[in-house]
């Protein structure tokens, strides 16, 4: 089964936003304080530039170990694949930690993260073993129920930000932006995410615009949540670990009705569950891809990545600053590197099939 | 395969042997010059029709002795001449006597079963308040007659075939030539052509059979007790199955989205119909997520009541010994088990049980101490809940205690993995190459007019894209 080019779209406009709505716009205001927007919007302006390389990659009708091998050989793309791969799973690293935090901290009083939190590793397993069509098709449902969480997260956040606090524009110089640009890579790679998926998908009408101008409203969707973040906390922004979840609570009703924003929580959770097993599902792909679609090796590989991940997630429980550091200022090019100048380099790839010996 | 030779006791006795059975009658009588000797089976054959068609208009029969001049003299509509002893013993046990005489070498099948049959009325299951009040009754004959009223066109295909080794059970398939697409019905014919059951006492057999994921909790056959609903998805492009002995008809491919869609939705404005269908989604959705909401919150994470529910709560379950997840899985039990017993006793002792449940164990347990008023309200209400989608009750009624269970053991984030587990299993079921959560996944604008929005008939124009009918305008 193949995935439609709407699919594609739902996820670029609701379900990627998702991901960036928990540390980031608190990572970003730490650096660059009132100015976070201009990170926001620097970062999202060369990820709509990859995705748009990305998606004209799809063209072509070749899935992404095909695109490799047909000018660089079998062996070669084999190689890249393995090495694609383990970008994939250390990037979905950053938002498993960040989720698992979120869930220990604001679903839970007292429960300890093992309880809690592993449970997903078993979804995320169950996913990845999953053909991509499938994640696709997931797009159509969670793109009403990210659009409705996030409406309710804005109805009930707007009344209490105060705009006025994002001026004047570049306080905190361009030091500040481009230090909260550089802490905000680890949250951008979802170009990286289109290219394990091409070949399950047509390239029809316009679809490489269709697909950034999507991604970019998807943007601008989080670009005003991060204003509203912004106007509501100011100066102790940095503190508010958990955006999306701390907007709301100021919301008039609430001591009446009791945490209603819950509920829109609750949705953007589901949507972030996927969000995050994303990332693993496209890096077992890309093993798939390299060793061949032999009957248990999705579930084998799944299996062992999600293990392994959750191995990893328990070691660094209480690392989650060191990981965050590292990220934010060793690591940071990696993202890039493969989620920007992979799927633009790629464009100058043979674009005729030849015959693979 | 063995035939009936010109010897009448010979022939007799081997149709004997084959069917040794006590209720299996022979009865002898002559005409002018031939002896004839009847074999029936005694409870299923109308034998006052069997006098009045065959022996009253043979008696007098002078002809020659040749199968094919005394079918003629019958008066029966349904005849037959049939030479292998198999088949003539299979006729016999289907409640169609068999006529052998002296020197002919094949026997006569005579349709005079006798039909047992209640009168059609409006299916308990299914109740309209606006719109026809027929159901099926078990009786396969009836049945098709309901449906076939409902299309008077030759494009109304009925073919019937035979399932079940012992019971022989006639199912009736039927799809609209030109409508229902050919692939679909060649697909069902095939698999119900691989059953090998010895027998099938109902229609929900053939359900696992003809579904891709036999073990799946998930619903994958679409059900109806009514025949105007059942022509409406036969006319949409969907194939039916009649079963005999069974009031429930089968339809194929099933969406998701039927269960919500009720007869009435048709008969009454779609702003109606459209209010009811949101209103059962939500019953559905609160039935199945309550109880697991209200333990997690109490269990995990306070703050989701407000706080003045939350006072209200914390009173009433001050004294309660057990934990809420506990105290919840007492309450659910004894409501399937109220539920169960409901169903199955006598009518004469449903008061009692009322009393009982609602007194006895409701009011009594609370000022007991045993279980709290709100896991009774919350309870109750997701009980009532389910009944908004009946035809979902089996599937539903599992998934609330699954996730009261994952709840109590795993809280909030537990019941989102476990939803969003079941979106993907639901996304991923396909059958007969129809997508169970169509038309939201995949997502169609254009069939989203009858799904849980209802728009005015007037709009429904195009048959459902997802069902591939070769005929796709509806209304012109």
């Amino acid at each position: 089964m193949k995935i439609s080019t709407r699919q594609v779209l739902f996820f670029l406009a609701c379900v990627a936003p998702v991901g960036k709505l928990i540390l980031l716009p608190a990572r970003l205001a730490e650096a660059a304080g009132n100015d976070l927007l201009f990170p926001f919007a620097m970062h999202y302006l060369l990820q709509a530039g990859a995705v748009f390389c990305a998606l004209l990659l799809a063209k072509r009708g070749m899935n992404f170990s095909e695109l490799l091998a047909n000018t660089f050989g079998k062996i070669a793309a084999k190689v890249f694949m393995n090495i694609y791969a383990l970008f994939l799973f250390f990037a979905a690293l950053l938002p498993l930690l960040e989720q698992k935090l979120l869930v220990q901290s604001v679903f839970y009083d007292t429960l300890p993260s093992l309880v809690s939190f592993s449970p997903f590793f078993l979804f995320a397993a169950f996913i990845a073993s999953k053909p991509l069509a499938s994640s696709g098709q997931v797009c159509d449902l969670l793109a009403p129920i990210a659009i409705a969480g996030l409406a309710g997260i804005f109805i009930l956040s707007a009344g209490s930000a105060d705009l006025a606090a994002l001026s004047p524009a570049f306080a905190s110089g361009a030091k500040g932006i481009l230090t909260a640009f550089r802490n905000g890579f680890g949250w951008f790679y979802d170009a990286a995410f289109i290219l394990p998926f091409l070949g399950t998908f047509d390239y029809k009408k316009h679809l490489a615009l269709k697909g950034t101008l999507c991604y970019l409203a998807g943007g601008a969707a989080v670009i005003l949540f991060a204003g509203i973040f912004y106007g509501i906390f100011q100066e102790t922004a940095t503190n508010q670990l958990f955006a999306f979840t701390a907007t709301s609570k100021f919301f008039s009703g609430i001591s009446t009705l009791g945490r209603i924003d819950y509920l829109f929580i609750f949705l953007l959770s589901l949507v972030m569950a996927f969000y995050c097993a994303l990332p693993l599902q496209a890096g077992v792909e890309c093993l798939l891809q390299a060793y061949g679609r032999r009957r248990y090796l999705p579930t084998i590989f799944s299996v062992a990545v999600c293990a392994a991940l959750l191995v990893v997630s328990q070691c660094t429980d209480y690392r989650f600053t060191e990981v965050l550091g590292a990220v934010g200022k060793q690591l940071f090019w990696i993202f890039p590197l493969f989620s920007v100048l992979v799927p633009a380099l790629m464009l100058l790839l043979r674009r005729k099939r030849r015959e693979i010996p | 395969m063995k035939h009936v030779t010109g010897d009448l006791e010979k022939t007799k006795d081997a149709l004997k042997k084959l069917l040794p059975a006590e209720d299996i009658l022979t009865f002898g009588f002559a005409a002018q010059r031939i002896g004839f000797v009847c074999v029936f089976a005694d409870p299923i054959t109308d034998k006052d029709l069997l006098g009045e068609q065959v022996i009253r208009a043979l008696l007098s029969y002078d002809g020659p002795p040749s199968a094919a001049e005394i079918a003629k003299r019958l008066t029966s509509p349904e005849t037959k001449i049939e030479p292998a002893l198999e088949n003539l013993a299979a006729e016999v046990l289907a409640g169609n006597p068999v006529l052998l005489f002296e020197g002919m070498d094949a026997g006569i099948v005579v349709g005079t079963k006798k039909v047992f049959t209640r009168a059609i009325a409006e299916p308990s299951t299914d109740v309209a308040v606006k719109g026809p009040r027929e159901g099926f009754i078990e009786d396969v004959k009836t049945n098709t007659s309901l449906v076939r009223r409902r299309f008077k066109t030759g494009e109304l295909r009925i073919e019937t075939v035979e399932i079940g080794r012992r019971s022989k059970t006639n199912v009736a398939i039927c799809w609209l030539e030109g409508t229902t697409p050919a692939a679909t019905v060649e697909e069902v014919k095939k698999k119900l052509s691989e059953i090998d059951i010895d027998i099938i006492p109902d229609s929900s057999y053939l359900t696992h059979f003809l579904s891709t994921r036999p073990y799946s909790l998930v619903k994958q056959v679409g059900t109806t007790e009514k025949p105007d609903i059942f022509a409406a998805k036969i006319a949409e492009g969907r194939l039916g199955l009649l079963v005999d002995g069974s009031p429930i008809a089968l339809t194929l491919p099933y969406m998701l989205i039927e269960d919500f869609q009720s007869s009435e939705d048709y008969f009454v404005p779609p702003y109606r119909a459209s209010f009811t269908r949101i209103l059962r989604l939500l019953a559905l959705v609160v039935a199945i997520y309550l109880p697991a909401f209200y333990v997690s919150a109490q269990l995990y994470k306070l703050q989701l009541f407000p706080v003045k529910l939350l006072l209200t709560i914390a009173g009433s379950i001050r004294d309660i010994p057990f934990s809420p997840s506990l105290e919840m899985l007492l309450v659910l039990f004894v409501l399937e088990v109220l539920n169960e017993a409901s169903i199955r006793m006598p009518k004469y002792v449903g008061m009692a049980l009322s009393v009982v449940g609602a007194l006895v164990l409701g009011e009594t347990a609370v000022s007991a101490g045993f279980v709290s008023t709100p896991a009774i309200i919350i309870i109750a209400f997701s009980g009532i809940g389910l009944y908004a989608v009946p035809n979902l009750i089996e599937q539903t009624s599992v998934l609330r205690l699954a996730m009261l269970l994952i709840a109590g053991s795993i809280g909030p984030y537990g019941v989102i993995l476990a939803t969003a587990f079941l979106l993907v299993y639901l996304v991923t079921t396909v059958n007969f190459g129809v997508p169970l959560v169509a038309p939201f996944a995949p997502f169609a604008r254009r069939e989203l007019k009858d799904s849980l929005v209802k728009f005015n008939l007037g709009s429904l124009k195009i048959r459902p894209n997802v069902l591939k009918s070769p005929n796709k305008r509806r209304l012109k």
